[in-house]
């Protein structure tokens, strides 16, 4: 890395500024230094070098003090971050501890972060299904939020652009509400799966068991190569990083491809306090930055600002960036910043048994699993909840132990054993309504190390969700009833928002000023030079895993940047 | 996020699998010490008595050979939380004190038939005609027996020795087939 200690403005002057180094983060930082463009990349927390900071990587079970536990005093000084399912003895490195970084709660939420280069891309679950029409249509359609400024036409090729770059694994479906894409080979389902898969087909009209598209290299093509990264090698150990660059993520991928380009500058331990607005000239100049290790203050200068600090931190930087202009946060004309934040309902979930198919298994590991499309109001308004949900949906066998006695007997049941019936499993993965009352704001009093005032967080389900969790419990077990499957038993939890890891919205697109803060091109209404390209975007959430439409509009509004750039529209 | 894990944690229960957690020390027979727990060395001796009763040694390695003693003092240690290692501690007095009583000599004196009895009825006391109570905690003895099984078998299944002779784990498998027979795994069946 260049030396820091610079103080020239002209030193700390580049054509970009990108805030934030996770997965949309890394794609502004690849697009917009790909076109040229000399780019500063600011991220809160630590390098993480791919592969090289990947200390649990190669790790045996055995070679985990804990086995793979978190000692209690680990557990009960984290109840928040240690909820989250990845969060354990191999990768608890690449969480943010509950007391790191604190917010205020004021309704229960359960905030998981990852400050480190590549941010939570290193943690994701790798799910990569595209939206249709029926989604970005959907708020107009059905009432429930402004208007998406852009349709799948809009996006589409920026979906083909990131995925052939990323490695997306998929079949053609043939889908109308999940658009095929530029897929490598999909990995199958299993039998149960695909039993489950034909089961529906001949008695539903719209219900579909397809192989999960995730982002993983099935078989990789030159531009994988070119990035160094090689075949998923089925390990399924993917928050560790994987040593094999086989799932794509911001440090195995579009951080070094960007640096390779020799356009940019990362700067880890770089917390962004604000963006600075110059009143005469109209827009962004700049940010104000704490080097988290000195706590010196230093202001960097681009002519385009990219905002890609994860959806919450994106609303907090816009926030706390204040001026006579923008007295209430920047962009903040219409006073709905910060609001009508959403998330993913997951609280609930579906598991039986088939007596079937005894005669096959699978051998090896998948990094995916079956997915089912949503199925509800897709069409058209049917139910009395409003928007769907999509499941995960997956089949599973395994060696029957015995745990019983002691002794020479207990030694043998632990290795022999048949292997038991099939178990599947259903997921939900609920839509959810954004709202006004759905909101984050900043405290009033309290403060962070950097002198950032400290996140409050408002965010609660409604009774949509209820209405469509029920709705969830009754259609599985109607299909796992009329497939055979015994033993049918859904569960509910009463988890807090925050733990789907897919809260989205507070800065959300629009079409008019007056009620959204970004335009088509996900620009600041009233700052053209900032643009916003992570989760806070979202105006809906439809129930697709977001990542892949993050990274899609980020690479679109990049380019857009670029050329508005050239056309001399922005400085 | 990961609802392959969701899913496989579901089935685990369903299957009835037991998972429980584990940490390795250096020599299963001498004294550790520990951090937040007040085991004494007669404690830590009926520890390792009572593991290598449950995984002796025999043609294979036993629990003192693959230091599961210090294992389980070390998960005792780190993993339980506060009430958990109180309990479990007067659940290793209650039974040091019941094996005193009944037989006059520590449990590790006693011949190998004699411990897989006294633990044996501890995993299954003999069947009385009053039914037990819902909701009642198992009794102190009960919880120290389970503690130390459950820790054994946990750190017997991921040592390296299991992991490697027993069976085969694959850190990189490389594959995943689909509709492949049972016949070709090469499943050690009951």
């Amino acid at each position: 890395m260049a030396n820091l200690n610079i103080d020239s403005v002209k030193e700390r002057t580049f054509d970009a500024i990108v805030i934030g180094s996770g997965i949309s983060g890394g794609w502004a930082a690849k697009e917009l230094t790909g076109n040229g463009l000399k780019t500063l990349v600011l991220e809160r927390g630590r390098d993480v070098k791919h592969i090289k900071d990947y200390p649990t990587t190669n790790k045996m079970p055995w070679e985990f003090e804990h086995r793979g536990q978190l000692p209690s005093a680990v557990m009960e000084a984290n109840p928040i971050v240690g909820r989250c399912y990845a969060f354990g003895e191999d990768s608890q490195h690449f969480f943010v501890k509950d007391k790191e970084h604190p917010y205020v709660q004021q309704k229960p939420f359960d905030w998981i972060r990852g400050y480190q280069v590549g941010g939570k891309s290193l943690l994701w679950a790798r799910q990569t299904q595209r939206w249709s029409d029926f989604d970005f249509e959907g708020p107009a359609r059905d009432g429930y939020a402004v208007d998406w400024p852009i349709r799948y036409k809009d996006i589409a090729p920026w979906y083909s652009h990131v995925e052939k770059f990323a490695g997306i694994a998929g079949n053609k479906d043939g889908l109308a509400e999940l658009p095929d894409g530029e897929f490598l080979p999909g990995f199958p389902l299993n039998d149960v799966e695909q039993y489950f898969s034909d089961h529906l087909k001949t008695h539903y009209k719209n219900r579909h068991v397809i192989s999960a598209r995730c982002a993983h290299l099935s078989k990789p093509n030159q531009i994988h190569v070119d990035q160094g990264r090689t075949q998923c090698q089925n390990r399924d150990l993917c928050q560790r990083g994987c040593p094999f660059g086989g799932y794509f993520s911001s440090n195995a991928s579009t951080i070094p491809w960007a640096e390779k380009s020799g356009n940019m500058m990362l700067r880890p331990h770089s917390v962004v306090q604000s963006i600075i607005y110059d009143e005469q000239k109209g827009k962004a100049t700049g940010v104000r930055v704490i080097d988290s290790n000195t706590k010196e203050a230093i202001e960097y200068h681009a002519k385009i600002i990219f905002v890609n600090a994860a959806a919450l931190n994106t609303n907090l930087v816009l926030l706390n960036s204040t001026s006579s202009r923008f007295p209430n946060g920047l962009g903040n004309d219409s006073g709905v910043l910060g609001k009508f934040v959403a998330f993913h309902n997951y609280s609930a979930n579906i598991g039986a048994e088939y007596d079937g198919l005894k005669e096959w298994t699978v051998d090896g590991r998948s990094p995916t699993s079956g997915y089912i499309p949503r199925f509800r109001n897709v069409y058209k308004q049917e139910t009395d909840f409003l928007r769907g949900y999509a499941c995960t949906f997956g089949g599973y066998r395994y060696q029957q132990h015995k745990y019983e006695g002691v002794g020479a007997s207990l030694k043998e049941g632990l290795v022999k054993g048949d292997l038991g019936p099939w178990y599947v499993g259903a997921q939900f993965m609920g839509e959810t309504i954004p709202k006004d009352t759905n909101h984050v704001s900043l405290d009033a009093k309290l403060k962070d190390d950097w002198g950032v005032p400290l996140l409050n967080v408002s965010v609660d389900y409604d009774d949509n969700d209820e209405k469509m969790k029920k709705d969830f419990i009754e259609q599985l077990t109607e299909m796992f009833t009329s497939a055979g499957f015994k033993n049918i038993h859904p569960s509910t939890d009463h988890r807090a928002p925050g733990l789907d890891i897919h809260e989205m919205g507070g800065a959300r697109m629009g079409k008019d000023p007056k009620t959204s803060i970004l335009n088509e091109w996900n620009q600041v209404h009233a700052c053209k030079n900032v643009f916003v390209t992570d989760g806070a975007c979202m105006t809906s959430t439809s129930c697709q895993n977001p990542s892949l439409t993050y990274m899609a509009i980020t690479a679109r509004a990049a380019n857009h940047a670029v050329d508005e750039l050239k056309k001399g529209n922005l400085s | 996020m990961n609802r392959r894990t969701v899913i496989k944690n579901l089935a685990l229960v369903i299957s009835g699998a037991v998972l429980l957690p584990s940490c390795v020390g250096k020599d299963g027979s001498s004294y550790v010490q520990l951090k937040h727990v007040n085991i004494d060395e007669d404690g830590q001796r009926l520890i390792a008595d009572v593991a290598e009763t449950i995984i002796p040694k025999t043609t294979t390695p036993g629990a003192k050979d693959l230091n599961l003693p210090a294992f389980v003092l070390l998960m005792i240690d780190d993993c339980y939380d506060k009430k958990g290692q109180e309990v479990f501690v007067a659940g290793m007095k209650a039974f040091t004190a019941k094996i005193k009583k009944e037989h006059g000599k520590e449990f590790g004196d006693l011949d190998t038939k004699t411990r897989e009895t006294i633990l044996m009825a501890i995993e299954k006391p003999p069947v009385t005609k009053n039914k037990p109570q819902k909701n009642t905690p198992p009794d102190p003895i009960t919880n120290f027996y389970w503690g130390v099984k459950g820790q054994t078998v946990f750190g017997y299944t991921n040592s390296q020795y299991f992991m490697t002779k027993e069976i085969v784990y694959e850190l990189v498998p490389g594959r995943y087939v689909v509709h492949y027979p049972i016949s070709k795994l090469k499943l050690k069946t009951a």
